[in-house]
């Protein structure tokens, strides 16, 4: 099975840096990055069999935010969770979001930034 | 304390009439027995006369009878002739014998020897017998012989038998003795011719005696007397026989008892005057007794008097009703004016009386003077030594009859100054509390179980506008708002459940006379029972002002919680903002501590660098909000609307050249509005660039600037043609913090945010509408 990595997050910088530490642990066979939601629904719209194995999603985005993505992304692929493990990677979670936790309950874990390879590697084993 | 007065002289009154009595007994019981005693010996006497007449009598008898013996004798012895011889014995002696009841016997003794005896039958015995030679009998004939006459010997028992006195009379013949003629008695004959068996009676017994001549001693010859008391007795000496006659009362002692019954009596009477006496003396002794404690009872009363006016707890005086002049002064009224008795002595009671008060004071001892009233009272000031006044009560009651001459009168005088104070007090708070009901915000009712108001205070008029009101007509709900009918009626009926409870904190709504509803906070107080109020106390407070201040607070406590929420959303995201920046920070020293080719290590550096740069807008951004959010001091002003566009545009019209922007400013050069400048300059430019900045590129952007007046505030909108924000979406985000809504990179979320705290701040509100691919419109109204 190809363990593929999808990262949803605004912050160019840190779209640099995890590239770079997905690299480093060698965990994933595909990546993708998109900066923003509406981009990576456009690409995962088309078959759900190029839905990734995991996503690591930011919350605090213009336009669409993590939430909203994932509420659509919930409703276009009901079995979303079958194959797919859904991280929601933030700096800290506001106050605002915390009762957004609740209507996921399916997210398999909610993670603070900054990622560390180990982190990687623990996710990317977690699927084999 | 009263001294307890010991008198002497009392209790020797009280044994005089007891001495005296018994004086009176003993001399009356003196002088009757001295007088007994006289009448005992006059009884005596007259038993010893009696006695002595007896015996005289008896004398007298017997010396009949002896003498006739005698007689008798001598008859005989001259019948004796010389020779000494009688020849006619027996002729004469029964003559002489027979004749004399007194003689029994007759008898010739010649030479002592007996002879001849007439009567001879009876005496024959002694014929012979010679006396001279019977040693036992001779010495009464030598006796005889002795004194040449006539002896009587005897009693003697007789040779012939029976007792006998014989009278020996001595015959001498040429003077020699012959012999005797001897006449024989018998010595019951004797008594018997005595009489003193006659005599003597019951009361008195007799006896004879005589001296034994042989044995000297003396004899008696009735035996039954013969231990007879001779104390009383009276006796009679025969010489002719040596005899002795005793009479004896029979009863030795009866004149002694005849007087015991008087003595008796005596006694009984000296004991009855001596207690009549003693009685009688005693009367004014008693009296006497009886008067003392009357004075004592008086001086007591005098000494209960003086102690009650000297200890009296209230002042006493004693006040000449003439003069005025104080005579007598208690302690306490000493006290109470801080005068001496000897002070007040030398004063007019009119020296210390409040002049005020004198006029009244005079006015009724005049009356009491003409004894038109029998006491007075009467408060009034009287001044101290010190100067201070008091004041008292004061009793005057005279101290002289009606009708009497007007002395002095006696005061009593009470400090009633506290009391007076109490009742000054009440009267102050009595205006106190009534100028505090009357000039209350609050309405006072009191309003009786019949609905009639009975008190309203006068701020009803001042606040509900009614001059005056009356539940009785309309009843109480006709003043309530409907939907408070149900409260009222559930607290009229608590209230009637507790008497005296104030029911509070009923907030009502009270239509005004002018028909205005206005709210108020009721107190209902169920005083039925309360004598002077028997109603229910109603107190009604206006609370409109309240009422509104509390929606206002509401309104301040939402507006709080908002910002407070509002802050702590802010303070997240800043965290957020900040942590997001730190974490890249880290990744980045983490992968370049790892790498090993000098080309990825630059880039690392470069990133760095670009973090740091981020780092430092988010802060720079961070620092005008805070500055917005803490800067209280931002001085409003009034600034010209239109000026600050001109300004504006002036500094973007190089970008608006650029864009080929057109501006329609329809905002009126009056537009003034209060407003810091330096934040409206901020507002209008982020507006004017954001309008720049989200144009849509198909078309050349067009601002409208309108400015008008909305009721009493300026409105200023400015709308684009722009590619619009989906509202439906960010409706509520359009403002906060770090919300973008394009894929711009340059949008940090920050303009809005601040530009709306600006607005804020200001006192003014901004709201958006907006279409996607349409445009946007901001309208701000300002305070």
């Amino acid at each position: 099975m190809i363990k593929s990595i999808c990262v949803i997050d605004d912050d160019e910088i840190y779209q640099m840096i995890i590239k770079r530490l997905i690299t480093k642990a060698k965990a994933f066979d595909e990546t993708s990055y998109f900066m923003s939601a509406t981009e990576a629904l456009q690409n995962f719209d088309e078959n759900i069999s190029n839905l990734p194995s995991a996503i690591l999603l930011d919350i605090n985005m213009p336009i669409m935010d993590g939430w909203q993505f994932l509420k659509k992304l919930e409703n276009t692929f009901p079995s979303l969770y079958d194959h797919t493990k859904v991280y929601i990677v933030t700096s800290s979670i506001a106050y605002s979001d915390k009762d957004k936790i609740e209507e996921f309950p399916k997210v398999s874990d909610f993670l603070s930034k900054p990622l560390s390879v180990e982190k990687l590697e623990e996710i990317g084993n977690s699927m084999a | 304390m009263a001294k307890k007065v010991e008198n002497p002289t009392r209790l020797k009154a009280k044994r005089r009439p007891i001495l005296i009595g018994f004086l009176t007994f003993l001399m009356l019981l003196l002088a009757g027995f001295f007088m007994l005693w006289q009448r005992y010996q006059i009884l005596l006497d007259d038993r010893q006369s009696e006695m002595a007449a007896i015996i005289g009598v008896a004398e007298q008898n017997i010396d009949q009878s002896l003498k006739y013996s005698y007689s008798a004798a001598l008859s005989l012895a001259l019948q004796i002739d010389e020779d000494g011889k009688i020849e006619n014995f027996d002729e004469v002696a029964p003559q002489l014998v027979d004749n004399n009841p007194n003689i029994d016997a007759i008898e010739i003794v010649p030479d002592g020897i007996i002879t001849k005896v007439y009567p001879y039958e009876k005496n024959k015995d002694a014929i012979n017998y010679n006396i001279l030679k019977d040693s036992t009998r001779n010495g009464e004939a030598f006796i005889a012989i002795e004194r040449k006459r006539m002896f009587f010997a005897g009693p003697l028992q007789l040779r012939q038998g029976g007792l006998a006195i014989i009278g020996r009379l001595p015959v001498f013949k040429k003077n020699e003795f012959w012999g005797f003629v001897a006449v024989l008695i018998h010595f019951e004959n004797l008594v018997d011719q005595s009489g003193l068996e006659d005599l003597a009676g019951d009361e008195f017994r007799f006896q004879f005696s005589k001296i034994n001549p042989v044995t000297k001693k003396e004899e008696f010859f009735l035996n039954d007397t013969s231990e007879m008391d001779k104390s009383y007795s009276e006796k009679l000496v025969l010489p002719d026989g040596d005899w002795k006659i005793y009479i004896i009362p029979v009863n030795p002692y009866e004149p002694f008892y005849t007087i015991i019954p008087v003595a008796i009596m005596i006694l009984i009477i000296s004991g009855a005057l001596g207690w009549i006496v003693y009685n009688s003396l005693k009367q004014p002794a008693k009296l006497q007794e009886l008067v003392k404690e009357q004075a004592g009872e008086l001086a007591k009363s005098e000494l209960h008097f003086r102690t009650i006016f000297n200890q009296a707890a209230i002042g006493m005086a004693r006040v000449n009703s003439r003069s005025g002049m104080i005579l007598e002064a208690n302690k306490k009224f000493q006290d109470l004016l801080g005068y001496s008795e000897e002070e007040l002595k030398l004063m007019d009671y009119k020296v210390i009386s409040h002049p005020d008060d004198l006029t009244e004071n005079s006015d009724l001892m005049r009356r009491l003077s003409k004894d038109e009233i029998r006491q007075y009272s009467l408060e009034k000031r009287l001044e101290r030594k010190d100067g201070t006044l008091i004041w008292v009560r004061i009793n005057v009651s005279p101290l002289w009859e009606v009708g009497e001459e007007v002395t002095s009168h006696i005061a009593l005088v009470e400090d009633i100054s506290a009391r007076v104070k109490a009742k000054q007090r009440l009267v102050d708070n009595e205006n106190r509390f009534r100028s505090l009901v009357e000039n209350s915000n609050e309405i006072i009712l009191i309003v009786d179980d019949q609905n009639r108001v009975k008190y309203y205070s006068p701020s009803l008029a001042k606040i509900s506008k009614y001059e005056k009101i009356d539940f009785a007509a309309n009843g109480v709900l006709f003043y309530i708002h409907p939907e408070d009918h149900d409260l009222l009626r559930s607290k009229v009926e608590n209230a009637y459940t507790k008497p005296g409870v104030p029911i509070s904190d009923i907030v009502l709504r009270v239509k005004d006379a002018e028909n205005n509803w206005f709210w108020v906070n009721a107190t209902l107080t169920n005083m039925l029972a309360v004598n002077n109020v028997n109603g229910f106390v109603i107190n009604l407070r206006d609370i409109t002002g309240k009422k509104e201040a509390e929606v206002n607070l509401v309104k301040s406590y939402e507006l709080v919680m908002e910002q407070n929420k509002r802050l702590l959303n802010f303070a997240y995201i800043v965290s957020h903002n900040l942590r997001s920046h730190s974490s890249n920070m880290s990744s980045i020293l983490e992968l370049y501590d790892t790498e090993e080719s000098q080309e990825e290590k630059d880039t690392y550096v470069h990133l760095l660098r670009k973090v740091s740069k981020n780092l430092d807008q988010s802060l720079h951004d961070l620092n005008e909000v805070v500055s917005i959010n803490t800067n209280m001091d931002i001085k409003a002003e009034t600034v010209n609307v239109s000026e600050f566009i001109d300004q504006a545009l002036d500094i973007l019209s190089l970008q608006m050249h650029s864009k080929r922007a057109r501006v329609i400013n329809e905002v009126p050069e009056e537009m003034q509005v209060s407003f810091n400048s330096a934040y409206m300059e901020s507002v209008l430019l982020n507006f004017l660039t954001n309008a720049l900045r989200y144009s849509d590129p198909e078309r050349s952007p067009i601002i409208e600037l309108i400015g008008y007046k909305e009721g009493k505030n300026w409105v200023l909108v400015i709308k684009d043609n722009g590619i619009g924000i989906d509202l439906d979406k960010h409706g509520e985000k359009v403002f906060g913090l770090y919300k973008t809504f394009s894929d711009r990179k340059d949008s940090r979320g920050v303009g809005l945010f601040i530009t709306k705290n600006q607005i804020n701040a200001m006192g003014g509100t901004v709201k958006v509408e907006s279409e996607t691919g349409v445009g946007t419109s901001f309208k701000v109204t300002f305070k």
